[in-house]
């Protein structure tokens, strides 16, 4: 028995195996397939992960909670928020799979916060803190955390010996118990950047992209950008991985800091999209007929030539329309993504002086959007609006309904979001 | 004399994929398994890490007596599925039911993977499945004698006693009530899980319903089998 016999045996396994799927289980649109406990109806709650700001409050990073239901009568207002006591560039979060917990970081710092927001959805309470992300991988910055079943997928963006954009990922199981890490490639035209992660378990793939280090995202923007050797220091690439084994399949080039990755929610559909930072592209990442990928530039953000620096994607859920916000010209813009390969802007409004991240509900009729990107890269002046504004899209218009003012509520910068239920409160588990 | 590793790792590879195919696609109770959509990593060239151990609890076997949940998660390679009897979501305890048959089918007909193997199906509904309904719900897979795979169907007494076991696997499980009818009708809801445990109790994976095909589980069992082949060869010989 050898080759042979082992060709014949998928052989026949194939013909035996016929007409099974497994659906790819989604959530509200941008987070980790496998977290369970989809708001299929009307959102509670907003969270917003916000940067602490000295003098505003007590200065500290925080998770602030929104009342987000029209029908309370806190509708629009801040109902919780819970401080790490410290700043550290807070930045992005994810669910567990159980969706009991927030995962929160801070690109200055390598210490992640766990929130529960099972017990009292309408009030997180922060009840574990993870500081062994540096000292475990030698990573710094972590950014995205992905929620496997029972582990957390962490992407972090620098390194602790230079702080540049060398880095890599950092898996933990749901108790916080480090397990292993991953450096990102740099062989076979990998830079060894990172940024953002999302999977199709369908295809075994877990997709990456890439930004930049510590030296350049806490540096200034102003001074950043006269600095043509540091500009050059950006990610250029995405990287297709074996998710079972967590190795390297493919690096693909998408220049031009690719950053948020949205996979088509379609079950039909084997296709990701993401936006590029510096040249203002939206790229294309999918899989042809003979099941190789590629990536390929799919359309065009505003004027590239402005630098209106697209810094966060939503998706619908039947991937077929997306929104982006730019951050520079303040703009929400909105896709129509029926040709994938050829995606055709249909509206856009300016929603703030300066806008970064922005969240839909499952069903597309609220759209939620904040104000901050990095504390040295929001802008000055009264054009530092910071806040959390609550949109109604009936297919035409965005119409603001809400608005939370950051600086008068004295809470900081507002920037990475997640939908809460007070459904998902905790109760006796089993029968 | 030994046989060297690589002889064995290829041979268990064979057998494997042998038990795999010649399990009749007329057992599996419902439709036949496809392929997954992807080339699969092969057997040993990746890690199962350590994810959690598996927990401690208190358990009823169909013959009712209460054991700790460790002597059905110890000393042989443990696949354990939560359900309850009344499970109707197509992608939940049906599903689960039908890959461990699957399984069963391909395991039993090697000895080497049937010695080394057991599986567990484990209520998260005591109310109503007590050890009489999951002797029921077991039908034939309930093995008394020995020559086949151990498959055991468990309960336990309590909510109180289950709650550390779903708490620890992190099996998250809902209740509602349906109020359409004229009663109200409680309702559980959950995320289908599988685990993989090794013999020393320790959670090796995680299935869900997008990664629940028998293939890669056979490819898990596999590889587990290699690591404990590796550390044996490893042992010094007295």
């Amino acid at each position: 028995m050898g080759h042979k016999t082992i060709l014949r045996a998928f052989a026949v396994l194939a013909v035996i195996c016929l007409g099974f799927t497994t659906a790819v289980r989604a959530d509200e649109t941008c987070n980790s397939p496998y977290i369970s406990k989809l708001i299929k109806g009307q959102e509670d709650y907003v969270y917003v992960w916000t940067l602490g700001v000295d003098g505003l409050g007590d200065g500290f990073d925080k998770l602030v909670t929104v009342d987000v239901n029209p029908k309370s009568k806190r509708y629009g207002k801040v109902v919780h928020s819970v401080s790490t006591g410290t700043q550290a560039e807070a930045h992005h979060m994810g669910f567990t799979d159980d969706r009991r917990h927030i995962w929160a970081g801070g690109l200055s710092d390598n210490r992640i916060w766990v929130f529960d927001i099972a017990t009292n959805p309408a009030k997180p309470k922060l009840v574990r803190t993870i500081d062994d992300l540096g000292d475990k991988s030698g990573y710094l910055g972590p950014h995205t955390y992905y929620a496997l079943p029972g582990r957390m997928l962490v992407q972090a963006l620098s390194n602790t010996t230079d702080e540049g954009g060398e880095t890599g990922m950092v898996l933990y199981n749901n108790n916080g118990k480090y397990l292993a890490s991953y450096a990102m490639p740099k062989e076979e035209g990998g830079d060894g950047y990172g940024y953002d992660l999302a999977v199709n378990p369908k295809k075994n793939v877990l997709l990456t992209s890439s930004f930049t280090g510590s030296v350049n995202y806490m540096r200034p923007i102003g001074d950043l950008i006269k600095d043509g050797e540091a500009m050059k220091k950006f990610g250029n690439t995405m990287v297709l991985w074996d998710l079972k084994a967590m190795k390297v399949n493919q690096v693909l080039a998408v220049p031009g800091a690719p950053l948020e990755i949205r996979w088509s929610l379609n079950p039909q559909d084997n296709w990701a999209i993401t936006a590029t930072a510096l040249t203002s592209k939206l790229w294309l990442v999918k899989q042809d007929a003979k099941g190789e990928w590629a990536a390929k530039e799919v359309g065009t953000i505003g004027d590239p030539s402005k630098i209106p620096l697209p810094v966060d994607i939503s998706i619908t859920r039947d991937g077929k329309g997306l929104w982006v916000n730019t951050f520079m010209d303040g703009k929400t813009r909105y896709f129509d993504l029926t040709d994938p390969e050829a995606p055709k802007q249909t509206y856009e409004k300016a929603t703030g002086k300066q806008v970064n991240m922005i969240s839909q509900s499952w069903d597309g009729k609220r759209v939620y959007i904040t104000s901050s990107l990095l504390a040295n890269w929001d802008k000055g002046g009264d054009d530092n609006e910071q806040f959390l504004r609550g949109f109604a899209w009936n297919g035409k218009e965005l119409v603001q309904k809400f608005e939370v003012d950051f600086t008068k509520e004295q809470l900081g910068r507002a920037h990475h979001m997640k939908l809460g239920s007070k459904a998902l409160r905790s109760t006796a588990r089993g029968g | 004399m030994s046989v060297p590793l690589g002889i064995r790792q290829a041979t268990r590879s064979i057998a494997l994929l042998a038990a795999l195919i010649c399990a009749p696609a007329s057992s599996h109770k419902g439709e036949p398994f496809v392929e997954p959509d992807f080339v699969p990593p092969a057997p040993g060239t990746y890690t199962l890490h350590r994810i959690m151990p598996a927990p401690e609890g208190r358990v009823l076997g169909v013959d009712g007596r209460p054991q700790l949940l460790s002597r059905y998660t110890r000393d042989k390679i443990t696949l354990l599925g939560f359900i309850y009897t009344t499970c109707t979501d197509p992608e939940g305890c049906p599903l689960a039911y039908r890959v461990f048959g699957a399984l069963k089918d391909a395991i039993e007909s090697t000895s080497s993977l049937r010695d080394n193997l057991q599986f567990v199906t484990l209520s998260f509904d005591p109310a109503r499945d007590s050890p009489d309904m999951m002797r029921r719900y077991a039908g034939s897979h309930v093995v008394e004698k020995a020559g086949g795979l151990r498959w055991y169907f468990l309960t336990t007494r309590s909510v109180r006693e289950l709650l550390p076991l779903v708490e620890g696997f992190g099996q998250d499980v809902r209740i509602s009530y349906d109020r359409s009818g004229a009663r109200p009708r409680r309702e559980l809801s959950h995320v289908l899980k599988v685990f993989l445990i090794d013999r020393m109790g320790d959670v090796r994976e995680i299935y869900t319903s997008t990664f629940l095909y028998p293939r890669l589980v056979l490819n898990d069992i596999e590889t587990l089998l290699m690591e404990e082949n590796i550390s044996q060869d490893q042992t010094p010989q007295k």
